[in-house]
């Protein structure tokens, strides 16, 4: 049987809190150049505190919602390839003694409480306006 | 490439939104470089679990290449899901709320945020009872069963450190410490293993038949004169180990004594005479069991619930050997044993038998509900099987 470890944090401490955006549908890159790296949007706040997203040519309206059951995100770390992220030197492999089981593990790297969701149909930009005669 | 102030500006006039009902702060969002090829999950928590993590404290998942993943706490076990959603979750570290923003600014300006990682699906714990079945299984593969015989060797081989067992049982480990008391095992040189049957009674009959022949109150055993009159028949450590499980200990002017527990002992008792029959004669059996406990406990039929079943419909009424912790872990799987044993149930009886089926929140109303149908029967309320079963 294999054990996987899920640790809490690095140091002790509490992870820190990161914001969901929750969109619905899928996101492409405009020119199929796949998504790292590339700008997504604009995110701006009314002053009633109504999150507003510019994507591409589309703009949605969207809330603020606290996270009935909070997300914790888990960051994979595989025994065979030494991953650099952060201070990892207290890594413990999970088997020493035993054969043919990897010493995967995972970290909590941040907790989600809260999340801006967009629901409404996003309103497209039109930049072309004919002007009045 | 990094969107200055005047692009995002020229956005929004063009999106027809007006700076002065704006927060003045923008978030300009992309896509982090590692968005793709990082290895990352998203994991829903409960109250427990969250306040685990915020402490600083690990999880682990358990399982065996072909059973259900399982995540276990210190002291509770979740089964381990997948739930999907349509939606696209996007998860950004540097992004704030409305609340964590400057109220008054005079002028606007940009962030940068990057958006660490996103997905569609998340896993999702769900609070379930421990497989603790495996446990015993395990225990009882080389069980003691006393002192071996001149020339024989105790072997050694199938008994577990508490490593050892968190790595083959699905359950946290308070809940396996738990289980271990429960099934009476005990620890030698460090490794765990399970007390034969017999032998646990030969203890128990030591230990129950000095109470007798001192006149001890049984409340008040105390355990050096004890361990001084059986220690020529058993090791010490098993006479204590005896007591443990079969009483409660204390300390009195500086004396260690034991008040066994009447309840308990009834029961191993009652296992004892029950183990070789297939059924017993009740009447007959409740005399004979009587007068095999200590002096001053009472037997009653109530301490055996869940170990012996009892056939009232049958002439003169029998009592036989069925203990829950014998039966298929599996719902359906005891659903059709029980309808194998015996076609129909009355509901006090049967509920005793999947009351640990319950999952959180779950009744043995809706699991009959699920698994069986009932009918009337004297006017009393039965169950029997959903489907056609050989008796």
């Amino acid at each position: 049987m294999v054990q996987i470890v899920i640790r809490g944090s690095v140091d002790g401490c509490s992870p820190p809190q990161w914001l969901l955006v929750e969109l619905q549908g899928e996101m492409v890159s405009r020119h199929n150049s796949g998504l790292a790296g590339n700008v997504m949007g604009d995110l701006l706040y009314t002053k009633e505190g109504v999150p507003v997203l510019i994507v591409g040519h589309h703009i949605l309206y969207g809330k603020l919602v606290k996270l009935e059951k909070p997300f914790a995100v888990l960051r994979k770390h595989s025994g065979d390839s030494p991953d650099s992220y952060a201070d990892d030197a207290t890594q413990i492999p999970m088997e020493t003694d035993h054969q043919g089981l990897t010493s995967t593990s995972y970290t909590v790297s941040a907790l989600i409480k809260q999340k801006l969701i967009f629901k409404t149909r996003p309103k497209p930009i039109i930049t072309n306006v004919p002007k009045k005669v | 490439m990094k969107i200055t102030l005047e692009e995002v500006q020229a956005t929004l006039q063009i999106a027809k939104l007006n700076e002065e009902d704006l927060n003045p702060t923008i978030h300009c969002l992309s896509f982090g470089e590692n968005v793709s090829s990082a290895d990352y999950c998203l994991m829903e928590l409960d109250d427990t679990l969250c306040k685990h993590i915020e402490a600083g404290q690990s999880l682990v998942i358990r399982g065996d290449k072909d059973e259900r993943a399982v995540l276990c706490s210190c002291d509770k076990t979740y089964d381990l899901r997948i739930a999907n959603t349509s939606n696209l979750l996007l998860f950004v570290p540097g992004c704030k709320t409305p609340d964590q923003l400057p109220i008054t600014q005079d002028r606007a300006c940009v962030v940068h945020a990057e958006i660490w990682g996103f997905c569609n699906s998340y896993w999702e714990p769900r609070k379930q009872r421990p497989k603790l079945k495996k446990l015993k299984k395990l225990l009882m593969e080389n069980p003691y069963a006393g002192v071996p015989l001149a020339g024989q060797e105790e072997s050694k081989e199938n008994r577990y450190t508490m490593q050892d067992l968190l790595e083959r049982i699905q359950a946290s480990e308070e809940e396996i410490k738990n289980h271990l008391v429960t099934i009476h095992a005990c620890q030698i040189d460090g490794c765990w293993c399970g007390l034969d049957f017999d032998y646990e009674m030969k203890l128990l009959s030591h230990v129950t038949q000095l109470v007798d022949s001192e006149s001890w109150s049984f409340n008040k055993v105390p355990l050096q004169t004890s361990l001084e009159e059986l220690a020529p028949l058993e090791p010490r450590e098993m006479i204590e180990h005896c007591l443990n499980c079969y009483g409660r200990r204390y300390t009195d002017k500086g004396e260690v004594f034991y008040a066994l527990h009447e309840d308990k002992v009834c029961r191993g008792l009652a296992l004892m005479l029950l183990q070789n029959a297939v059924k017993f004669n009740l009447k007959e059996f409740q005399e004979v069991w009587q007068q095999s406990v200590p002096e001053g406990m009472s037997t009653r039929l109530e301490q055996l619930k869940g170990v012996v079943l009892v056939d009232r419909a049958s002439s003169p009424e029998t009592i036989s050997l069925l203990k829950v912790e014998d039966l298929p872990e599996d719902t359906l799987e005891r659903f059709n044993l029980l309808f194998t044993l015996r076609e129909k149930w009355t509901e006090e009886d049967i509920t005793t038998y999947i009351q640990d089926l319950c999952g959180e929140k779950q009744t043995t109303g809706a699991l009959l509900t699920k698994f069986a149908r009932s009918s009337l029967q004297n006017g009393i309320k039965v169950f029997n099987s959903r489907r056609p079963v050989a008796t």
